[in-house]
């Protein structure tokens, strides 16, 4: 609970601790470790239902946990003295009711914090209502503009922000804003949790990533290593355009390249990388006009995550997995390899 | 963020002072809750009217009980109110963010059942007192006045007894629909009911905040053989017993339960 400006500790941290949460027989959240750090944005990762709400309402101290521990700013989210002052969540929900209107909201929260009532018009300003809108009742309100009116959880200028899919609902513009806001909060020494399913935006956003799918933590790790080492390189390849395609791929395939026809035009080469294909080219005199390397995207490599993580779980369990779907999140585990660094 | 209020550093507290604020902004800034506090307290004012003009006050009965016969469906209204201001932030899904703001459920119960005995309580007084000298000019002067005082702090002590019970059942059943529906069976059933119990049926419908009220408003509805032979005060202090009871489950269930 510094005031701005202080320089951020590592108290400004989302820690959670062998956290689990079961509903009834089902485990929503199993065993998760992980940490927030300040000063970067940290992406949360995972297929529909594999906990991560679960776990941003854990965090936030809504949900008890059945066993384990969450802690933010160092301590249990309830015994924060004024909680928005120091975390600002978002959560799926739109979470106003319909009936009231946005600065009625606003001025709510300011109130239940001790938060001046100033603050309301900056934050509706800093989040992009006009004025007239924020004064008429939230029924009529679009997915983006709840979600603009959810970022408003920036009220108390917290330290740590926890945002629960910020960007559904967004236009293009309110995507690259909503980016461009995380990158600096970050930038400023905050710390940064948001989940998405766009995993383009992600990319774009994340410095780091916390996976988790079926309740179990996959990788945390930064951004970087987790694209590099993907499970089998997940959709990196070459594009290779050159005017003698037909001998170039003969050159390829006899080396074991698997050789595609792109969707732009030009062979999508899986096996050999951007250099060797380049030597090879000259070896032979072939002509090449471009050779382009492409990287997983943080799609692909999550796609493979997930769906390796989706078939061991459906593959093992029938009925309800038990030691089944223990068995198999061992081998999902391995599979990430290098990527998961911690 | 070009321009920023300064926050004031030191040790800002979100108690019970800064949730009474915001339950206070809530309340006022919802129109459903604000029209069903004015219906409570023009309802009793109507109602006195309304015996006068139809002459319906039965001939035992006084101008107090007569003048606020509809004071009962006023008090239903109330728990209306009681039961809306949680049972509406379920159904919005508002009160993830309530809780999140501040999190002891046990403060915002708190503040809440504060910010209903401030609309409530004063409003109830007057519309009563109101209702009571309309009938007193508007009745036939042959039938005895009642005794006004104290027994209208009691009837508007009752409607807030009732908007707390709506809390306490709202807290409970998380549901606007459900909580208003149980909120005014537990009002109505035991009058409807009580008279198929038999000699069961005083210890039933004496339980029932509206029998402390009809005591209170020394109506002639109020006999001994149908809400027992407590007397208006004891009646009162017993409601008020349930009613903590509710509230107290209400707090531990918010407690307890993931939101």
């Amino acid at each position: 609970m510094s005031a701005r400006g202080t320089v951020p500790t590592v108290g400004h941290m989302i820690e959670a601790t062998e956290l689990t949460k079961r509903y009834g027989g089902r485990t929503a959240v199993d065993a998760l470790t992980f940490r927030v750090r300040p000063g970067r944005v940290t992406g949360f990762l995972g297929p529909n239902g594999a906990g991560k709400s679960t776990t941003m309402r854990l965090v936030l101290g809504l949900d008890t946990a059945t066993s384990g521990t969450a802690t933010v700013c160092g301590g249990p989210y309830r015994r924060l003295g004024a909680p928005l002052r120091s975390v600002g969540a978002l959560l799926d929900a739109k979470g106003v009711h319909g009936g009231r209107s946005a600065y009625g909201h606003l001025a709510a929260l300011a109130a239940s914090n001790g938060i001046p009532r100033g603050r309301v018009a900056e934050v509706l300003d800093l989040v992009g209502l006009p004025p007239a809108t924020a004064r008429r009742r939230t029924k009529g309100f679009s997915l983006g503009m709840g979600q603009r009116l959810g970022l408003a959880a920036l009220i108390g200028d917290p330290e740590v922000l926890i945002l629960d899919e910020p960007v559904n609902g967004l236009d293009t513009e309110g995507i690259r804003w909503v980016r461009d806001l995380m990158r600096s909060l970050a930038a400023e020494g905050r710390t940064v949790f948001l989940s998405s399913h766009l995993m383009s935006e992600m990319e774009l956003t994340a410095d780091h990533l916390v996976v988790i799918g079926r309740g179990r933590l996959l990788a945390d790790t930064p951004m970087r290593d987790f694209l590099a080492a993907g499970p089998a390189r997940a959709g990196a390849h070459t594009l290779v355009r050159t005017p003698e395609p037909e001998r170039m791929r003969e050159l390829l395939e006899e080396r074991g390249a698997t050789v595609r026809l792109d969707a732009r035009g030009g062979w999508r080469v899986v096996g050999p990388g951007a250099s060797a294909i380049g030597d090879l080219a000259r070896d032979h005199g072939v002509a090449v006009h471009e050779l382009t390397p492409e990287l997983s995207s943080l799609e692909e490599v999550y796609t493979e995550l997930a769906r390796s993580s989706v078939e061991y779980g459906t593959g093992g369990a029938n009925g309800d997995g038990g030691a089944a779907s223990a068995r198999s999140r061992t081998r999902t585990r391995t599979t990430v390899g290098k990527g998961h660094v911690r | 963020m070009t321009t920023r209020t300064p926050l004031a550093a030191a040790h800002p507290r979100a108690g019970f002072r800064q949730a009474y604020a915001a339950e206070w902004i809530k309340f006022v800034s919802v129109r459903s809750l604000l029209w069903t506090t004015v219906a409570t307290a023009l309802v009793p004012v109507l109602g006195a009217v309304f015996v006068a003009a139809t002459s319906s006050l039965q001939p035992d009965d006084t101008v107090l009980g007569g003048s606020l016969t509809l004071s009962v469906v006023a008090q239903m209204l109330a728990a209306v109110a009681g039961a809306l201001t949680v049972s509406g932030e379920y159904t919005a899904g508002t009160l993830r963010a309530t809780l999140s703001a501040c999190p002891r459920g046990g403060t915002v119960l708190a503040a809440k059942g504060a910010v209903l005995a401030t609309v409530l309580y004063v409003p109830a007084l007057v519309s009563c007192g109101a209702a009571y000298v309309l009938g007193g000019a508007l009745l036939p002067a042959s039938h005895p006045a009642g005794e006004p005082l104290p027994a209208l702090f009691g009837v508007a002590a009752s409607f807030v007894l009732a908007g707390w019970l709506g809390l306490a059942v709202g807290t409970l059943v998380r549901h606007s629909a459900g909580s208003v529906g149980a909120v005014l069976g537990l009002l109505v059933l035991p009058s409807v009911f009580g008279p198929l119990l038999g000699a069961a049926e005083p210890w039933v419908a004496g339980f029932s905040p509206t029998a402390a009220l009809e005591k209170l408003t020394q109506t002639s509805d109020a006999t001994a053989d149908a809400v027992g032979s407590l007397g208006a005060w004891p009646s009162l202090l017993l409601v008020a017993g349930c009613t903590a009871a509710l509230l107290l489950a209400a707090a531990v269930a918010l407690r307890a339960r993931d939101v």
